[in-house]
């Protein structure tokens, strides 16, 4: 599990291009990359494709890491879109063979899919609020529609794009569309609902 | 056109997580990312609240090569990249005391009464005869990003932690705020703040710089 503190701290002495600044990003790619491999290889599903990706990102990274504003944006949050979005470039100009198998059990089993890709346990340094935001997200996903919750998890897990969506699911575009922005903001109110209960 | 306070902002940030905004619209969303704090700050609210964890599960180590292609990409390996900068380190070294001998010129009657040292620079505050303005001055150029401040402390020995200035850059003069003029002992310290200061006046971001006032 990444610490978002570790994270941050490595980021931020990287981006200081001192002494210590390689050895900070050596650190930081050794704590990280076994999960950014792993979201790259979701959404590419071949692995040279995937380690590609991963060292284009890391690159990306330490370029960036200076202009990265650890009060803007959470730190494993940042490094992540930027392998995701790589990869997801890298998906749409390479012709990456469709992952037939997506996941044949999301449909029967969405309760274990969302398990199985995701970590619902609360880490030791997290929150009160942390906590309760994951178990609010984790509620709120099941309740979703199971169309919704299907397009999210695939676009989110695969980097499907929306006409990929809807070749896989056999459904027209619009009602793809549909569904993923639909879902997002049945996500978001329902969520933000129990925070209001909550909020003293 | 600004994306801050449009309707389709959430909308936006929610794709931008799932990852189904694509092509120019997701760069158009990037530059405003970058250009407006407030779609920033929202776009943490999707990733805080939004974007569950990634399972341990789902990660795969990566072979050795990548990080060597790495190490040669970014010239990380032998000869380290900051030992090759030697000859920029005396241009600075010059280009700082340019600017020192100017500053001095300046500030005819200020005393040097701390210097503050951190990973970001080095800076030197320069208080006036008069004890009422604070010059500080930098090593390099540091500025703030658009959402945050660094916040001047002033540690005394008496253990209170008191706010004397939020700044943009660290390059700087300004009027000591006048009760705190008779308690300048103790240490200076800098933090990264939210954009305008710490919201409760006590320091919240990490400090950056800290240096003994000398008496």
């Amino acid at each position: 599990m990444l610490d978002d503190r570790v994270i941050k701290a490595l980021l931020l002495r990287a981006a200081a291009r001192d002494e210590g600044s390689a050895e900070a990003f050596r650190r930081l790619y050794e704590l990280s990359a076994p999960l950014l491999l792993g979201v790259a290889q979701r959404v590419l599903a071949r692995r040279e494709l995937a380690e590609e990706v991963l060292h284009d990102a890391f690159a990306r990274i330490w370029h960036a890491a200076a202009s990265f504003d650890p009060l803007a944006a959470p730190p494993v949050a940042w490094m992540t879109a930027i392998v995701r979005n790589r990869a997801i470039d890298v998906r749409s100009s390479h012709d990456v063979s469709r992952v037939d198998s997506y996941h044949a059990t999301l449909d029967e089993d969405p309760e274990g899919s969302l398990d199985r890709l995701f970590d619902w346990n609360p880490a030791a340094d997290d929150g009160e609020d942390r906590r309760r935001t994951a178990q609010w997200l984790r509620e709120c996903l099941a309740r979703l529609g199971a169309p919704e919750r299907q397009s999210l998890v695939l676009a989110y897990e695969h980097g499907l794009s929306h006409s990929e969506l809807a070749q896989h699911l056999k459904k027209p575009l619009g009602t793809v569309k549909a569904w993923v922005r639909r879902g997002m903001a049945s996500l978001r109110g329902c969520v933000e609902a129990r925070m209001d209960g909550a909020a003293p | 056109m600004r994306l801050a306070g449009q309707p389709s902002l959430d909308a936006l940030c929610g794709e931008y997580v799932v990852g189904t905004l694509r092509g120019a619209a997701r760069r158009r969303f990037e530059r405003a990312l970058h250009d407006e704090p407030l779609v920033a700050q929202r776009l943490r609210h999707w990733q805080n609240n939004f974007m569950p964890r990634y399972a341990p599960m789902i990660e795969t180590r990566p072979s050795p090569r990548v990080w060597k292609r790495l190490e040669k990409t970014l010239g990380l390996a032998r000869p380290p990249w900051f030992r090759r900068g030697s000859w920029a380190i005396a241009a600075t070294a010059v280009l700082v005391i340019v600017i020192g001998l100017q500053l001095a010129r300046q500030e005819p009657d200020a005393v040097l009464i701390a210097e503050l040292s951190g990973q970001a620079a080095t800076v030197s505050a320069h208080l006036s005869r008069d004890g009422r303005t604070l010059v500080l001055h930098s090593d390099r150029p540091v500025i703030a990003g658009p959402s945050q401040s660094y916040e001047l402390w002033l540690l005394t020995p008496e253990g209170d932690v008191l706010s004397l200035a939020v700044l943009g850059s660290l390059d700087t003069r300004f009027e000591l705020p006048e009760r705190h003029r008779s308690r300048l002992r103790g240490q200076l310290a800098v933090s990264i703040e939210p954009a305008g200061g710490a919201p409760g006046g006590k320091p919240t971001g990490p400090v950056i710089l800290v240096g003994a006032i000398k008496v």
